[in-house]
């Protein structure tokens, strides 16, 4: 019986801490409606499309290859990336390349972004720099799977 | 001119209702909103204008009204429709028997403002409570889905343990009040006690206040309550639903919360009494008063059963987006082992002491 | 024999061995670059130095023979010093162009530096710009950055093929290798300088930047393209799910054998494993008044049973015909003896072979199957194809596609035409494909188990390395199933189910397998 009464009370006092947030929250709503600037706010929502959160400085997005100063990929096809990506989402095809200082280069390198889980180990790996994540592109929505398949033209962009 | 006075309060007395009811569904995304630190909607807008997303409720109704209305293969059809109209039916119909307010003298009438003063009104409401039981176990039925099958039984059950402590605990209201006609049982919360506290129903049957509260909470089938539907996770009776006929059942949920509300405020917390207020005007326990004119005081009355109803239905909310879900086992422990023995309980309490009493 | 020690370990030696392959012998590896097994010690990497008790200076372990007492450290302070100034001196010159190094993966000086190296270059100086594709011969690549001079190449030239084609040129830090006046290195055996070489200075042009080394799978087999039976490693790419291209076989490598092939292989086996992802058969099909019906396997073969069946009841089991050719295994060959000739009575038993080829006398031989001394020793009694013959037969089971490539298209036609029946068992698909009734895919060596036997008679067992994709199945069961479906000596055959157990039969029976 003291026991339930208790169990009782302890339902209370969650409802309370309910209550609490919503009379904080409201009060500073209030507040706002009624044209007062406070520091805090009654929400901590972001109203995204329209208000965007700054990407941090290391935050992985959209991948892009970097050009070497003449403008050809950077990229050696050394295939690491594709040895170290967990999701194989990227697939590398070498070719030879006439000038015999560069050699390798990729004849076609794709990554389909619908198998990536942008854990970022194809730039730890890349031995040349040649891997980027850092466009901030995080909408990548689309409407067909084959647009989710990025070719080097797309990432060279 | 009787016939159109009728009519004009059951326009009003819908209206006010379904109006109502929408508005529940923004209340309730934006109460839930400002608890979690949120937002809530505020996207649905009229030439931008968004005014804090008063609009959802239309936006929603749009919707689901222009969704496919689908009945699964093998369904009963005819019952598979029925369903959801039953439901409404039954918990649309109780607004005939709340009483909004005393009695208005217009143009030489006497009108009482309440759609229906059913000398029985009490037991009315409490049976069309308990017929919406049908609506839920035809859905679950009808859909030809296990599932559903499932839910509705369990819905069933539910509402009929909660439905015998729903009643017990109002036993002892009307030993007390010795009335079935929800206008009189108002009235009789006009006079004080000692003089100086309005006689309410929570003050002289606490108990019975508690008990009635989490049984009408299990009758709404909401969180913690909601075995029969647990949107996310047990699948509920009208899983097989969609479009208008889901909106009905969403709708009936919201005018069970204000139903519930109605009689909470209408037979524990005064109905539309404010305190110390006689029909002539304020009159203060310490002597003295204030006298207003007899539309002002109708006024305050609609106003004060406003505010109660509005009041329990925050209440309701609130609780729904506080607890978790009970178990089964626990809902119906809580509805067998602990109301039903407190409402017995608390009519032996009531029966001894008004016998002290008199 | 002399006792040594090593590394405080007393290891027993035979006389005349080197210090390194005694090690190596008792499991402890002496890093080295220019030894290799197969040649003299040269002595030139300074790699395999030891600290022996006694001595002054470091001994080079490959060049040192055991004697009575030595008593050897492999891996003492002053030992691992040196190795690691040998691989400073080394990499001085090296390029660090690993990734785009078709050794990286499986380089020495890569594994070496990973686990006696770890410093950082002490040089200042840029590294020595050389000719980094040098043709050497048809399919190698030299690139002169990465040779570490270990000579390795030159000696297999010297040694192996005695073409003497290479050498190194110049002097001091302009020593490179080169070939004589510009002529290519043209010999059956370079395939195997990419092989031996300890970096990645010769690549061979056929693997040349096609995958890393690391993706590959190898696997142990046999190479069936000669009677020679050279072991090989097949390296396989498992695949990848956005692969572009589809291909499974990437290299073909020597596994050492001293009884066989030694270390080498000849280039038409190196390079010829095209033909193991190349037109493959792959459905098993029945084709019945011009409509073609995929099957599988169990009804062909009951719908063959029924056909036996009828023809051995009416006696007219020399109506029955086999096509048999040298690249099946000792245990189908024998299995086919027995079902065919002992089992039915049937006595019309061919062979069809690919054509011979020209002989190197090295390794490649002129006969340019697998298994003809298995053949021989199982003792089928096997006549030439003869197209006339063949047409006078109801039922023809035929193994192989090598029919089409020895008897001219419109005979054959011709004779087939006149059969009722005709299953073919093949891997690959030709011309036959059109002119049976059935097409049965079977798996090539490579990707069934069983035993060869080369032409020095030589019984090598070897297991599947590459996976069977095809919706047929090896001969040998397609043989059992066909037994135990006709019931031919039942309490022979039903015992059997693999084929080590078809082997130890064939042992039981054949003395020369014993």
């Amino acid at each position: 019986m003291i026991r339930a009464l208790g169990d009782f009370l302890e339902i209370i006092k969650g409802g309370l801490i309910t209550v609490r947030h919503f009379n904080t929250n409201m009060w500073f709503h209030t507040l706002k409606v009624l044209g007062f600037k406070t520091k805090r706010k009654g929400a901590v929502t972001i109203q995204y499309p329209e208000e965007k959160k700054a990407l941090a400085a290391r935050h992985r997005s959209l991948h892009r290859l970097m050009r070497r100063e003449d403008g050809k990929p950077r990229c050696v096809s050394c295939l690491l990336c594709v040895t170290v990506c967990p999701s194989e989402c990227i697939s590398v095809e070498a070719a030879e390349d006439p000038d015999s200082e560069i050699q390798k280069v990729p004849a076609e390198f794709i990554i389909d972004m619908s198998r990536c889980c942008f854990c970022g180990f194809c730039v730890e790996a890349c031995p040349e720099d040649a891997i980027r994540m850092d466009t901030g592109k995080i909408e990548l929505a689309e409407y067909q799977r084959r647009d989710l398949v990025l070719d080097l033209d797309k990432l060279l962009k | 001119m009787d016939i159109v006075i009728a009519v004009i309060k059951i326009i009003l007395a819908l209206v006010w209702f379904l109006v109502l009811t929408l508005y529940l569904t923004w209340l309730e995304r934006k109460e839930s909103a400002v608890i979690q630190d949120r937002i809530g909607a505020n996207r649905a807008n009229i030439w931008k204008f968004r005014f804090l997303g008063l609009f959802q409720p239309f936006a929603d109704a749009i919707k689901m009204i222009f969704k496919e209305d689908f009945v699964p293969a093998f369904a009963n059809k005819f019952l598979h429709t029925l369903a959801p109209f039953l439901s409404f039916f039954f918990v649309a119909i109780t607004i005939c028997a709340v009483p909004f307010g005393d009695t208005l003298h217009l143009a030489g009438r006497t009108i009482n403002l309440q759609v229906l003063d059913l000398n029985a009104g009490l037991l009315f409401m409490l049976a069309m409570l308990s017929l919406g039981i049908y609506g839920i176990i035809l859905s679950g039925w009808a859909s030809r889905n296990r599932f559903t099958l499932l839910g509705g039984i369990r819905g069933a059950a539910q509402l009929i343990s909660y439905e015998v402590a729903l009643g017990l605990s109002l036993i002892g209201i009307i030993m007390v009040f010795p009335s079935l006609s929800l206008q009189s049982i108002v009235r009789f919360q006009g006079e004080n006690l000692l003089g100086f506290i309005p006689k309410w129903g929570v003050l002289i049957q606490p108990l019975g206040f508690v008990v009635f509260f989490f049984a009408a909470l299990a009758e709404t089938k909401r969180v913690p309550f909601d075995m029969p539907e647990g949107e996310s996770e047990i699948i509920g009776f009208f899983t097989e639903y969609g479009g208008l006929k889901w909106g009905l059942f969403m709708m009936t949920d919201f005018m069970e919360i204000i139903i519930v509300s109605a009689l909470l405020t209408t037979l524990f917390f005064g109905g539309w009494q404010v305190p110390w207020l006689a029909a002539d005007g304020f009159q203060w326990p310490w002597g003295g008063g204030w006298a207003l004119p007899h539309g002002i005081v109708v006024l305050l009355q609609l106003l004060a059963f406003n505010v109660k109803i509005v009041f329990f239905c925050w209440l309701q909310i609130l609780i729904r987006w506080t607890y978790p879900r009970f178990r089964y086992d626990q809902v119906m422990d809580l509805g067998w082992k602990v109301l039903i023995p407190l409402s017995l309980l608390n009519i032996v309490g009531t029966g001894i002491v008004m016998g002290l009493l008199k | 024999m002399p006792k040594i020690l090593i590394d405080d370990r007393m290891v027993e030696a035979a006389e005349g061995l080197t210090l390194l392959r005694a090690a190596e012998n008792a499991g402890i590896p002496i890093p080295h670059f220019c030894y290799h097994t197969a040649f003299p010690p040269e002595g030139s990497c300074r790699m395999c130095l030891v600290e022996i008790e006694g001595l002054p200076k470091l001994e080079l372990a490959c060049s040192t023979m055991v004697k009575e007492g030595l008593k050897v450290q492999t891996m003492s302070a002053k030992v691992v010093e040196a190795r690691k100034g040998v691989l400073e001196f080394l990499l001085a010159e090296h390029p660090l162009d690993c990734p785009i190094c078709d050794k990286a993966g499986e380089c020495k000086l890569q594994d070496y530096f990973e686990e006696y190296g770890l410093f950082r270059s002490q040089f200042k100086e840029a590294k020595e710009k050389r000719e980094k594709k040098f043709k050497l011969s048809r399919n190698l690549i030299l690139d002169r950055e990465r040779c570490i001079l270990c000579t390795r190449c030159v000696r297999f030239l010297n040694e192996i093929t005695k073409t003497e084609d290479a050498g190194i040129l110049n002097r001091g830090i302009h020593s490179e290798v080169g070939i004589y006046e510009s002529e290519l290195i043209d010999n059956n055996y370079s395939g195997n300088l990419a092989q031996i070489c300890p970096v990645g200075a010769i690549t061979d042009s056929d693997f040349r930047f096609k995958t890393r080394v690391w993706f590959l799978e190898s696997n142990e087999s046999i190479c069936p393209l000669c009677s020679r039976g050279c072991n090989i490693a097949i390296d396989s790419h498992p695949g990848h799910p956005r692969a572009l291209r589809t291909r499974r076989v990437y290299r073909v490598r020597a596994r050492p054998n001293p009884d066989v092939n030694s270390h080498w292989i000849c280039d038409y086996g190196r390079y010829g494993y095209a033909y193991l992802d190349e037109a493959r058969e792959d459905r098993l099909v029945w084709k019945k008044g011009g409509l073609e019906t995929r099957l599988i396997w169990d009804k062909a073969a009951q719908i063959l049973t029924e056909k036996v069946r009828s023809l051995v009841h009416l006696r007219k089991n020399s109506r029955i015909g086999v096509v048999l050719h040298s690249n099946l295994t000792n245990e189908e060959l024998f299995l086919a003896d027995r079902l065919f000739r002992k089992g039915l009575g049937v006595e019309k038993l061919f062979l069809a072979d690919p054509p011979p080829g020209k002989g190197d006398g090295f390794l490649l031989t002129s006969d340019r199957t697998a298994n003809r001394r298995g053949l021989l020793e199982v003792g089928l009694p096997v006549q030439a194809l003869d197209a006339k013959a063949l047409s006078d037969l109801d039922l023809l089971f035929i193994f192989g596609h090598y029919l089409a490539d020895g008897t001219s298209a419109a005979d054959l036609k011709y004779a087939l035409e006149k059969v009722e029946t005709k299953a073919l068992f093949a891997s690959h698909k030709s011309g036959l494909d059109g002119l049976v009734d059935f097409v049965i895919p079977v798996p090539v060596i490579a990707e069934k188990n069983g035993t060869l036997t080369n032409v020095d008679g030589r019984v090598q067992p070897f297991v599947a390395g590459l996976d069977f994709n095809g919706d047929g199945l090896p001969e040998w069961r397609a043989l059992l199933d066909l037994a135990k479906e006709l019931k031919v000596e039942p309490k022979y055959f039903w015992p059997l189910a693999s084929p080590e157990g078809v082997y130890q039969a064939l042992r039981k029976e054949i003395p020369f397998f014993k």
